[in-house]
């Protein structure tokens, strides 16, 4: 490494944060697709001339993608790529669009900036394009090998005509392409600036300083906090829609000096459906230096530097493996499901330092068909739910587990779809009960105004997110269609293609989260508090807290609740780390 | 005549007087009083009088800028607030649109403050409107009435009424109003239609919460200043500043507080348009560095730019205001090592207790302020500084950096100095690149105590020249009040395609708006010949997320027609994010922005000097370090500087309230407004 000062690191490091974030907002001021836009469902990166990640918030993927390409990489191509099988699963679904674009500075390579997003709909048999019934990818819409949007500068026309013919949302989709490749041109204008300032050898020293760096504070994370002892830790997949499941994920999880392994080893095998989950090895290596930065140091910025020290084992043909052609588009249960068995593997020797399980996946719905003007109109909604009870306090009600995502306002889908929200709030009693109670799921009561089809995409509708540190586990999530005629059908949580007509109504309740503690550690004055804002019902409040009111004035009877929480103690035996509900009911070993 | 600007910051109040027909300024400083600002701010207007000989009573104008509303929403000292929302969705607050932050798991550590109107106090009413503005379900009034009745029982001291789609039909909110005005007329109530009539429900309900959250402290305080001036029999017309620059009157302040939470912070942005254009320089990147935080904002073509959303701690606020992008460096910013080995600066900050450790009042963390002093920049005894620097103690501090850099203090304080500087740097790029323009073709101002130290630094980064430091950096935002005009925008939800739009149907809307900005200009007592009325378009492509907000006349609606906003809309998208699309085009917002002009008379030129700057030098031998060695840095005292002069960097200029570094290979040159413009190059 050329030898340069820890301050021109520092220096580089900071810029590079902040082209990113510069990423994010071109992006999200010139994307079309609400879920891109509102919802920055997007992630993005930049490495180094050899493809490693230097800042971002996904898996490098660059190295796999530009060796397709025999005729080599050149100045103002651009590559775009949906294909999950072709880049490694760096993208996970065809919905997902990547752009990667190579970086010069004067004739030399110095890295690449790569974007993805999700894309409103690539075709296939149903709007948006994640089929519940697909039985390979073949059945999910159009997919794009890595191929060179633009050839040294030059726009390739025919792809844009190829893109526009096999999408229900032609417009959109092409804007948020350019918009992605305009981010990634954004990040490349900047670091080109940055080689000018610093010049090429003090970059990339840089860079390589920064890698090291991450690598050395991973390394002792991993001696300090994870076990010498393999652990091993299982959640489900209630079901993949064709009436399989639950699917089990496990993980096991142990050290050897400085270096960590994670086994997939007893993963359920791929499912004939679309939940499988293509996880890209160095994504899963981000993801555990996200999680264990979360829960043991957030100052830590994170790049690809510290992969030689993770080892990650999944075995082929598994859920978290499966061999193409499989389905893959509804693979975001498993991939939030692997952040709760995640959690649940590291904590299992210190449950207290941990967070109980919360929604676990992103609820969908998608509404679409032609409006009272006949114009075609196609929803995806991503929903949220309870996140867990954590060590630092209560899980927050109703909010999104993934990072930035926000809610549509509903002055925006009453404007510009038809339908109408008649209420949206949180589920009462869903969270469950912990001395740091579980955030609640939440509820959202929609009138569709015209004629057309619903999808509905969710999970922990049998399974319950499970309780840590002896709190409870939390509510399930269900769905209900109410037909104008008032006749109520339950439907599972992962359905296409229901038919509706105007006045039909749709009732989304999503899943609550586990509790985190003892309940009858918690002061009944918090107690109090989420009876009188109506998140606890009194019944609740007495049945897991001990908590007993007066049901006129709200009123904690003090002596009664005493009495009540000794009683229960008594009762109940000694509490268990790990509170898994129905579990042992559903799934029959 | 004169007319005096009030700028009540967290330790001093600035207050600066102008004599009208001379357009002289003079300032001065009295300890803010907290518990209760109108004390600082009469005692200050006293206090200037007394200094300069004049009477009360020739204060035609006070213009006064209040931190009252951030401080409540800021200490969570606000109301207690009621609300009422349509029924299904009182929990828009507890849920917050879902937000957490990035990255993945980061929400195991956020901590979510309490929303300003507790769940418990917020009810839901029988009612329903649709997004055109159609009645689907009546007001139950006896319902509403008995949620009123109740929550006034439990105390409410200000009531917040918004329903969901109000802002296409007000019908609903303002007979909740009157309701709740039937049940107790002394209990303020403030309704969403009126505040922010535009669509986004939780971004119009938080916003109008706040305002009531903040209605009560701001009345009392109102009430406070009121009966001061009446004691002293004092007539002069007291403005308040708003976020956005503009003045409004008491009546206005109280039932709209809410447009001042950055009533502070509007000063220093309108100063430095001031100034750069002064010298010359209508394109200005300012940037105001403190002890803990620094402001940064840009002015383009002599205009600060307005923001129509804000953050008042985490609170997304939807209140227009000068741009201000707020990073957490400052001098106080203290410098660390975590086990990566990177160095870092801030966010944490010494505060004012216990200070840098220079400050010798305690403080152990090396901060911004000690790697200045380490480096020889900040000189231990400040000219007419009332404090002495402890040289020691800053070395001690920076050496505990120093050792875990493996690198001696020098080297270590020069870090701190750089990366403090590169944070800022980003903060710059947020308000220029991000926002299409080009920090090179900008000038750099520096306010604030500290900013006058990093400014040439820099202005390095962003390759922004001239470089500027105003006479008073310290006090430019009382200076800043001085230039304000009165302002008011009125804005409502318009959302029509560009395609199916009829102009006349928008031209008769923007007239309804004129119409606001009229009656409330006559409200403010603006003469006819001062009045100014422009209007804005919010316009995005179909179904996009953003709008930008495109200039327009009548006339240019009359002559060309709407399509003149599309073809606006498209060279501002291409310049901001270089493409634009074959996309159809839609408006979302329109405003009417309501201006009265107060004529301010210009500042006056002092008498010319020489090029050479000698004189003022009161330290020959003072050594600064800069690129690895100690070079010979004279120290010049400001107020001894003449027009004309002109220093060849290294140099410290140092006065009262600040100290100015010239680095190596720049020249400072002092303007006939005694200005200091900094330009890269070495030739007197």
């Amino acid at each position: 490494m050329k030898n340069i000062d820890t301050i021109t690191v520092d220096i580089i490091e900071n810029a590079l944060k902040n082209i990113k974030e510069e990423m994010d907002v071109t992006l999200f001021r010139s994307a079309m697709s609400p879920v891109i836009r509102e919802q920055h469902d997007c992630f993005p990166m930049i490495t180094d001339a050899s493809g490693q990640m230097v800042v971002g918030n996904f898996g490098s993927h660059v190295p796999e993608v530009v060796n397709q390409f025999p005729e080599g990489i050149h100045k103002g191509d651009v590559i775009f790529v949906s294909d999950p099988y072709s880049c490694g699963g760096s993208i996970s679904h065809v919905n997902d669009w990547m752009v990667i674009l190579p970086i010069f500075s004067g004739e030399e390579l110095v890295g690449y900036s790569s974007m993805f997003g999700h894309v409103m709909d690539v075709g296939g048999p149903v709007p948006s394009s994640m089929p519940v019934t697909a039985t390979s990818i073949y059945g999910e819409g159009v997919r794009f090998p890595p191929v060179k949007l633009f050839e040294k500068g030059q726009l390739n026309e025919s792809i844009i005509r190829i893109i526009k013919a096999n999408t229900r949302t032609p417009m959109e989709n092409y804007s948020d392409l350019m918009a992605i490749v305009a981010s990634c041109r954004t990040a490349e204008k900047r670091v080109q600036e940055l080689c000018e300032r610093f010049g090429i050898d003090t970059y990339f020293g840089a860079l390589e300083a920064l890698l090291e760096r991450t690598n050395t504070m991973m390394r002792e994370l991993i001696t300090n906090f994870l076990p010498t002892e393999p652990v091993s830790f299982e959640d489900y997949i209630d079901d993949d829609g064709l009436g399989n499941g639950p699917f089990k994920m496990k993980l096991t999880i142990w050290r050897e000096g400085d270096h960590a392994y994670f086994d997939w080893t007893g993963t359920d095998k791929q499912s004939p459906g679309p939940i499988n989950y293509y996880l890209s090895e160095p994504m899963f290596k981000m993801f555990i230096g996200s999680f264990l930065i979360s829960v043991f140091d957030p100052a830590i910025n994170f790049n690809d530097g510290f992969y030689d020290v993770l080892h990650i084992e999944s075995p082929e043909g598994t859920l978290m493996r499966p061999v193409e052609p499989a389905a893959l588009g509804c693979r975001t249960h498993a991939l939030s499901r692997l952040f709760d068995v995640l959690s649940g593997a590291l904590s299992i020797n210190t449950p207290e330092n941990s967070p109980a399980a919360g929604y676990g996946t992103s609820p969908y719905f998608i509404y679409s068909g032609y409006d009272q003007d006949g114009r075609y109109f196609n929803l995806m909604e991503v929903m949220y739910g309870g996140l867990p009870g954590r060590p630092i306090g209560d899980g927050l009600d109703g909010h999104s587990w993934w990072p930035a995502f926000v809610n549509i306002p509903t002055e925006y889908l009453e404007t510009y779809y038809p339908l109408r929200v008649e209420y949206y709030r949180t589920g009462k009693d869903s969270g469950g009960a912990g001395m740091n109670r579980g955030g609640n799921c939440n509820e959202k009561l929609y009138t569709c105004l015209a004629k057309g089809t619903i999808s509905i995409h969710d999970d922990r509708s049998t399974l319950q997110p499970w309780g840590i540190n002896g709190g409870e586990p939390g509510g399930s999530s269900s769905k209900t269609l109410i037909r104008k005629d008032g006749t109520r059908q339950d439907l599972d949580s992962k359905v296409d293609n229901i038919e509706v007509e105007p006045g039909d109504q749709i009732l989304f309740i999503t899943g609550g989260s586990g509790g985190w503690g003892d309940p009858l550690e918690r002061k009944p004055e918090q107690v109090c508090m989420d009876v009188k804002r109506e998140l606890v019902s009194l019944e609740k409040a007495k049945e897991s807290y001990g908590v007993v009111f007066d049901p006129s004035t709200l009123e904690i009877q003090r002596e009664e609740t005493v009495e009540l929480r000794n009683q229960m103690r008594r009762q109940r035996g000694n509490l268990e780390a790990f509170n898994f509900g129905n579990r042992a009911d559903v799934v029959k070993v | 005549m004169y007319r005096v600007a009030v700028d009540v910051g967290g330790t001093f109040t600035d207050v600066v007087l102008q004599n009208e027909s001379t357009g002289n300024i003079i300032g001065t400083k009295t300890p803010s009083t907290p518990s209760d600002q109108s004390i600082g701010l009469m005692k200050g207007i006293q206090k200037i009088c007394e200094e300069n000989d004049i009477e009360l009573s020739q204060i035609q104008s006070i213009m006064h800028g209040t931190t009252v509303a951030t401080n409540a929403v800021l200490e969570g000292k606000g109301a207690k607030v009621g609300l009422i929302t349509t029924e299904g969705f009182e929990q828009i607050l507890h849920v917050a649109r879902s937000w957490t932050p990035a990255p993945i798991s980061a929400w195991m550590g956020f901590i979510k403050p309490d929303p300003l109107a507790d769940l418990i106090y917020t009810r839901g009413a029988k009612e329903r409107i649709d997004a055109k503005g159609g009645v689907l379900t009546e007001l139950d009034e006896d319902q509403v009435r008995s949620e009123i009745k109740s929550l006034y029982e439990e105390g409410i001291e200000s009531l917040t009424v918004s329903l969901l789609n109000s802002y296409a039909n007000p019908t609903h909110e303002q007979r909740i109003r009157e309701i709740a005005e039937e049940i107790d007329p002394n209990i303020l109530v403030s309704i969403s239609y009126d505040i922010l009539p535009e669509f986004r429900e939780y971004e119009r309900t938080l916003t109008t919460v706040m305002n009531s959250y903040v209605r009560p402290p701001m009345q009392r305080y109102l009430t406070n200043i009121q009966n001061k001036l009446e004691d002293l029999k004092l007539n002069s017309r007291l403005s308040i500043v708003r976020s956005d620059g503009g003045l409004m009157s008491i009546p206005a302040a109280a039932s709209l507080p809410v447009h001042t939470m950055l009533s502070g912070p509007s000063g220093g942005v309108t100063a430095a348009a001031m100034i750069g254009s002064q010298t010359g320089n209508r394109n200005v990147i300012s940037f105001d560095m403190g002890g803990t935080s620094t402001d940064v904002s840009l002015t383009y073509d002599g205009t600060p730019r307005v923001s129509r959303e804000t953050k008042v701690g985490v609170f997304p606020v939807k209140s227009p205001s000068l741009e201000v992008v707020s990073i957490g460096a400052g001098g106080g910013s203290i410098a660390h090592v975590p086990p990566t080995g990177a160095l870092r600066v801030g966010p944490q900050s010494a505060g004012s207790e216990p200070g840098p450790a220079s400050y010798g009042s305690g403080g152990e963390d090396p901060t911004v302020t000690d790697a200045n002093v380490v480096l020889g920049y900040l000189p231990p005894s400040l000219v007419g500084g009332e404090m002495k620097l402890d040289v020691e103690a800053a070395e001690k501090a920076v050496q505990r950096v120093a050792e875990k850099l493996d690198t001696d203090i020098y080297h270590a304080a020069q870090g701190i100095y750089d990366i403090v500087n590169e944070n800022m740097y980003g903060a710059t790029r947020v308000v220029s690149v991000e926002k299409g323009y080009d920090p090179r073709e900008f000038s750099l101002l520096a306010l604030g105590g500290a900013g006058p130290l990093h400014a040439n630094a820099l202005g390095k980064l962003t390759g922004s020249f001239p470089v500027i430091l105003p006479p008073t950096p310290g006090v430019l935002s009382a200076l800043g009040f001085l230039q304000s005009d009165i302002r008011n925008e009125y804005s409502r939800t318009y959302i029509h395609k560009l395609s199916n739009l009829d102009r006349e149907n928008l031209i008769a809307a923007l007239n309804d708006l004129y119409l606001d900005c009229h009656s409330w200009l006559e409200q403010e007592k603006v003469e006819e010949d001062q009045r100014l009325i422009r209007f804005e378009v919010d316009v995005r492509y179909f179904r996009q997320g953003h709008e930008i907000p495109i200039k327009v006349t009548k006339e240019e609606l009359d002559n060309v027609g709407v399509s003149i906003l599309a073809e606006r809309f498209s060279s501002i998208h291409e310049q901001i994010y270089g493409f634009k699309m074959e996309v159809e085009v839609e408006l979302v917002n329109i405003r009417a922005i309501a201006i009265g002009k107060v004529a301010s008379p210009s500042i006056p030129m002092v008498g010319e000097g020489e090029v050479d700057a000698s004189g003022a030098i009161i330290d020959h031998e003072h050594k600064a370090f800069f690129n690895g060695e100690f070079k010979s840095t004279p120290i010049y005292e400001r107020n001894l500087l003449k027009p004309n002069n002109k220093i060849i960097g290294p140099a410290i200029i140092s006065q009262k309230d600040t100290t100015t570094l010239v680095l190596p290979g720049f020249t400072a040159a002092i303007d006939k407004n005694l200005n200091i413009l900094i330009e890269e190059g070495t030739s007197l």
